[in-house]
Formats: structure tokens, sequence, C-alpha cells
């Protein structure tokens, strides 16, 4: 069961390893976009609590939802990626 | 007594190993794309085309479901006594994010005495089925021997690594969305507030994307759950799976410590965020139909 999660391995032909080189650099090149993303809330954050501490309780709920609907777009090219690499 | 605890549970986290260990050995020819699919539980019980038969998901719904009753039960049903004891304060804390971080956030002030129970209970639900996918439970469809017995491996699977579980979530948030719409403003005027205020030559460009985007709701929304718990798995799973198939035990010295703090970003982070995301987006949805801006 385990080693499905290592269809990269399993490679063997030049498609499958043309599959697997997309798969990875999609998700590379997402989780870049994702990552600057959560690095600007997480900095917005900081700098608006440092200017006004009062509002930290108001901000968290909306830094939260921020960090998870730009975290959600990694996934977005996951769920394509695997899409495409199991069923073409 | 804590301490006890806490081995067992390290112990608990050792044992799924010696079962991957055990399937690896018995499988020989593999396909990836199995790992989607679900073995049937029991006999097969089809209405017309529906199929009703039991799966490891179904499995996980109905233990999910009777877990969030519980919860339900024993945490908001307290008796106040003298002081607060301790399960009624985390039956307050509950209450007071699905209040003021999940409903006030999204609802309108009127909405929110019919609104509540249903954002509530979405949050409750889905953070105890993620939570469920992180407890090694012995509901696998794989099976190994113990004194003669086959019994389920222990694995973790969250249902909400499923993509139908996670749609038929946002399928219901976005059927609400627009019936308390259609019901609140009216049918014309509901879904003329769809309508930007732009210039009118812009309205054939505008307009499909506006009808594309309530659609793409639900796709973000289901994607979103289903996508996270998926890949959480998939992240512990692989750090673990690399001393079986590279089949150096020393990689473990790299690879449980890894996987450990991977699982703990999950519980701790991970868990809550997607409960909490997702019922407050559906508050925000419905919030957003009831009072549209325009």
């Amino acid at each position: 069961m385990l080693s499905s999660f290592f269809f990269l391995a399993a490679a063997e032909d030049g498609a499958d390893a043309g599959k697997a080189i997309a798969l990875a650099l999609g998700i590379g090149l997402g989780s870049l976009g994702a990552g600057i993303g959560i690095g600007n809330i997480f900095g917005s954050m900081i700098q608006a609590v440092a200017r006004q501490p009062e509002l930290r309780g108001e901000l968290t709920g909306i830094q939260w939802l921020g960090f998870a609907l730009t975290e959600a777009v990694v996934f977005y090219g996951l769920i394509g990626g695997l899409l495409a690499y199991v069923l073409i | 007594m804590k301490r006890l605890a806490a081995t067992l549970f390290a112990l608990a986290l050792v044992l799924p190993a010696s079962a991957f260990a055990q399937d690896a050995a018995e499988e020989t020819d593999f396909d990836p794309a199995h790992e989607w699919e679900f073995k049937t539980w029991g006999p097969e019980l089809k209405i017309g085309p529906i199929d009703m038969s039991i799966n490891k998901a179904v499995a996980y719904l109905m233990l999910g479901t009777i877990v969030s009753i519980v919860v339900g039960l024993v945490f908001m049903r307290v008796r106040i006594g003298r002081g607060p004891t301790r399960r009624q304060a985390v039956g307050e804390t509950i209450y007071e994010v699905a209040q003021v971080q999940v409903a006030e956030q999204g609802l309108p002030t009127k909405a929110i005495g019919r609104w509540f129970p249903y954002v509530a209970t979405l949050m409750i639900f889905i953070w105890v089925i993620n939570m469920l996918g992180f407890i090694p439970l012995p509901l696998s469809d794989e099976r190994w021997e113990i004194g003669g017995i086959r019994v389920p491996t222990l694995a973790i699977f969250a249902a909400t690594s499923t993509l139908s579980v996670t749609l038929a979530l946002a399928l219901m948030t976005f059927v609400f969305t627009h019936v308390e719409g259609i019901r609140e403003n009216g049918f014309v005027r509901y879904f003329k507030s769809w309508i930007p205020d732009v210039p009118k030559a812009m309205l054939p460009l505008i307009v499909p994307l506006e009808i594309l985007g309530q659609f793409m709701r639900l796709i973000s929304l289901s994607i979103r759950l289903y996508a996270n718990m998926l890949a959480g798995h998939m992240l512990i799973l692989t750090f673990i799976g690399l001393i079986f198939v590279l089949e150096n035990v020393f990689l473990a010295v790299i690879a449980v410590p890894a996987a450990t703090a991977f699982y703990l970003f999950e519980v701790v982070i991970v868990v809550s965020i997607q409960a909490y995301i997702f019922a407050a987006l559906s508050a925000i949805y419905i919030g957003s139909a009831i009072e549209p801006e325009h």
C-alpha cells in the first residue's frame, strides 16, 4: 500500500518520466506562489499587531482565513497534477 | 498515569508500521490508482443507481457522526453548578469560536438564529472527522493475522480525504446559499444582485464570470478540504514509506522525526483550521446571499 505513494520511483519509460517531471514542476511552482502569499499574510499580520496590539483578537480570524485560502492554491495544483498523472 | 498513556500512545503509533511491513511483503504488483478505490464491506446494497453499500469511508463517516453527537452532548449539556467545571469551559470555548469567529463573521444578525446551528454543526463534524483521520484505527481494507485471526490493520485515513464526502458537504452549502438567497430577496432580486455595477458594454463579459464564480465556490470549497487532508496523509506516509521503498533501516533516523513533525503540524494546525475555514466560508456565502451588496 505504502509504495503506491512512490509513483515517481515506478516511472520506467519516457512518458512516465515526463509525467513525473510535470507533476513535480507543477507542485513546486505552485508552492512557490503560495509560499510568497503566506509569507505576505503573516508579515502583514505582524505589522498590524505591532501598530495596534488591541486588534489582535479580531485580526486572528481574518489571518487564518487568508492563510487557508492561500494555502489551498497549492492543492489545486497537486490535485490537477495527480489527475493528469493517474488518468492520462 | 500520564506517562503510561503517553507510552501506550507511542506504541499505538508504532503498530501500523509493522502492519505496513507485512503488507509490503505480500504485495508485489501495484498500481497507484488502486489506492483511490474502496472495497465494499459485507453485502452490496444497491437502490436503483445509488450504491448504498458500506466501505471504509462510510464506516469512518458513521463513526464520526457518533463521535460528534457524543461531543455535542458531553460538552454542551453541562449542569451549571457553583463554579465553572472544566467540561463547561471547553464547551463554552467551542461555542464561542462557533459564535464569534464563524457565525458573526459571515452571517447578518437576523440570520444567526437560523443558520448558527448549521455552521456550528459543520465545524464540529468536520473537526471530528479530520481528527479521526489522524488516530490509527483498525478500519482499513488490508488484513493481517494475529494468532490466526485476520484483523484489519491499524491505519490512518480521513473520510474527508475522499472527494465525494467533501463535495457532498460543499453541495449542501451551495444549495442552502441559493435557497436562502431566493427566499430572503425574492427570485428576481436575488439573481439581479449577481449582476455587478459596471458599464453596460462590459456586462456580457462580467456576467458569465460571476455565474462561473458561483460554481467555482463549490469546487474550491470541496477541493480545499479534500486536498489538504489527502496531502497531509500522503506526506506522513511518504516519509515512513521511504524506509520500506529504499529498504534502509537507517533512513528511520530522518524519516520518523520528519513524519512526526508533519503529523503534529497536521493535528495541531491543519485539522482545526480546515474545519474553521469550511464553516466560516459557508457562513460567509450564506450571509452574502441573504444580504447582497448591490
